[in-house]
């Protein structure tokens, strides 16, 4: 089958990009230029998150060169930050919906490409053709449809609602995903169950799932991220202050006073916003670098 | 078994009763607005036919928006493509602290857009801007970086190709693994130089993952809107809107519901066009090894 073929390629490429680097390198030795470039690449990447933490470092009137080191180190921006209700109640609300999404995404994403795999037939060819249109689809283009119909049902600071949302939008290409790994695995696997009496939902949770391990870790990764970060939706659908996701009090910390404001103090909401991120993507980088491989290489 | 297939068809209904409620009613709901001229919170609206689609051929704002989302879709599709290949084939090579490298080129990805764009913001403003306070040291003027349309949309296109290049870099470095040494020995042993063990052997082999990288980067630029909110807010004059930015703007800003509507199918077409157009022209140069 032609899923299956490409999978089996998304796990070799997977595969060769952990093996030790000695095995693939085209270059023999290392010269001088390697590093310089490498501190250049660096220097144009680090240099945005140098700026936030420099300025969030400062007094309020400290409002000389960005690039400077702060004329006076202070760290009561951060403390102030800490102090306040706004920063956790984003916290709070970003970790209620991304557990939301990622639940509902996962699970009806992986249940329904096992269906559709191991269903086969016209039904389910239709089925993964429909996906695949769905997936083209931008959100803004249902922007006008999606609100007014949110708002008809009194979805509007609603934080399942929105959950449901994102997962319904990230559903198609989480699924594909799933297909693909699904359509790799043998079907005598599920024959055997079978045989031994185990019905498909048992089959399912207990012979397939533990199979689609690597899968199913940086979908939620991907998943996860991406309902943390989003904007658009949030943005128009969360305007009470109590349900806004962190991605929101960032910007209300920017905005406040049109931008005249606490500058220092919006540039350590920043920091502390965009922490978990960071820390977490450190953390599991190689899940999450393996992770966009396997899901951009169909 | 029969009746262990249509169990098989059962396990899809929750993903399709949550594409069907989220997707396929707002879907059909939002041509159903196109038809209708309505601000977005009356009750009353008024059947236009399709007076809203004719009305976008006169739209003052259309063509130039048009041209902006051109300039964000295929702006970023080749610088990130052109430098997410050059630094794969850099971050190839073997050097210490190369692993390093990648990961926090690959950093900016996992920020959300929007933030992203807030803090380039204080990059490009005008009075204490970081790039005026570069040009200054070395003793040049200020520059006003998104005075014009053209120069908002250039930075903006330049930011989000600087934020997403890591996902193109990846994807030909996977590629580059992929192609099998032997083939780039072979060359080696005819006499091919760099260069031309490049665009000989290299190039033709990484057409997958270009492929791959081009719609990627093509549908992520063509419906950019994150980074224009924060960076320029469509402006000066809405004259660096992205078609996804000129849809929420004529819904919430100008209570065009209808018309913004109208404006989101036109967009989702010229998207489908663009890229199934470049999606089938890549896929028949791809060659079999």
């Amino acid at each position: 089958m032609q899923t299956g073929i490409k999978a089996k390629k998304t796990v070799a490429g997977i595969a060769l990009l952990t093996r030790k680097p000695h095995q693939y390198s085209s270059g023999r030795r290392t010269k001088a230029w390697h590093y310089i470039v490498a501190a250049l690449l660096v220097l144009l990447y680090l240099l945005p998150i140098y700026v936030m933490l420099n300025l969030s470092f400062r007094e309020i009137t400290d409002i000389g060169s960005r690039l400077a080191l702060p004329k006076k180190w202070v760290t009561y921006n951060y403390t102030q930050v800490l102090g306040g209700s706004e920063i956790w109640i984003g916290f709070v609300n970003s970790i209620i919906i991304v557990m939301e999404t990622v639940a509902v995404q996962i699970v009806a994403s992986a249940l329904g490409a096992y269906g559709l795999v191991r269903g086969g037939g016209w039904i389910s060819r239709a089925l993964g053709s429909l996906n695949m249109g769905i997936m083209m689809i931008p959100g803004t283009v249902l922007l006008v449809g999606t609100y007014s119909l949110m708002a008809k049902v009194h979805m509007i600071n609603n934080l399942l609602g929105l959950s449901l949302l994102s997962a319904a939008g990230g559903i198609p290409a989480t699924m594909y995903m799933y297909m693909n790994f699904i359509a790799a695995i043998p079907r005598a696997l599920d024959e055997a169950a079978e045989i031994d009496g185990a019905g498909v939902l048992k089959t399912f949770f207990i012979i397939i799932l533990p199979l689609l391990k690597a899968v199913t870790v940086t979908q939620i990764i991907l998943t996860a991220t991406a309902s943390w970060n989003n904007y658009l939706m949030p943005m128009y659908l969360l305007t009470k202050k109590s349900k806004y996701t962190i991605i929101l009090v960032i910007k209300q910390a920017f905005n406040s006073n049109n931008g005249l404001g606490n500058l220092p103090q919006a540039c350590a909401t920043c920091v502390l916003g965009l922490l978990p991120v960071i820390v977490l993507y450190l953390f599991l980088q190689r899940y999450i670098i393996e992770g966009q491989i396997g899901s951009s290489i169909k | 078994m029969r009746s262990r297939k249509y169990v098989y068809y059962c396990l899809t209904i929750p993903a399709l009763l949550l594409m069907a409620a989220f997707i396929a009613l707002p879907l059909g709901n939002s041509v159903r607005l196109s038809f209708y001229k309505w601000n977005g919170y009356s009750q009353h609206m008024r059947w236009v036919g399709l007076n809203n689609f004719i009305k976008i051929a006169s739209d003052q704002y259309f063509l130039r928006t048009v041209g902006n989302t051109l300039i964000y879709g295929i702006g970023s599709t080749i610088l990130q493509n052109v430098t997410g290949l050059m630094a794969a084939l850099f971050l190839n090579k073997r050097f210490a602290g190369r692993n390093s490298v990648r990961v926090i080129l690959y950093m900016p990805i996992m920020i959300s857009g929007f933030i992203m764009g807030q803090i380039l913001y204080y990059f490009v403003q005008y009075d204490g801007g970081v790039f005026n306070e570069i040009l200054q040291m070395f003793g040049g003027q200020n520059v006003y970086w998104m005075g014009t349309g053209l120069s908002a949309t250039a930075i903006i296109t330049l930011v989000n190709s600087w934020q997403y290049m890591g996902i193109s870099m990846l994807i030909y470095l996977a590629g580059l693994q992929n192609i099998p040494v032997m083939y780039r020995e072979a060359a080696r042993l005819d006499g091919a130089g760099v260069w031309k063990e490049f665009t000989n052997v290299t190039l033709p082999l990484l057409i997958p993952a270009i492929t791959t990288a081009v719609i990627l980067n093509l549908i992520g630029g063509l419906k950019l809107y994150d980074v224009i909110v924060s960076m320029s807010n469509g402006g000066p004059n809405r004259a660096s809107m992205s078609l996804s930015f000129y849809i929420s703007v004529l819904y919430f800003n100008d209570a065009k519901a209808g018309y913004s509507s109208a404006l989101g199918i036109v967009t989702f077409l010229i998207i489908m066009v663009l890229s199934w157009g470049t999606s089938a022209w890549l896929h028949k140069k791809e060659v079999e090894y």
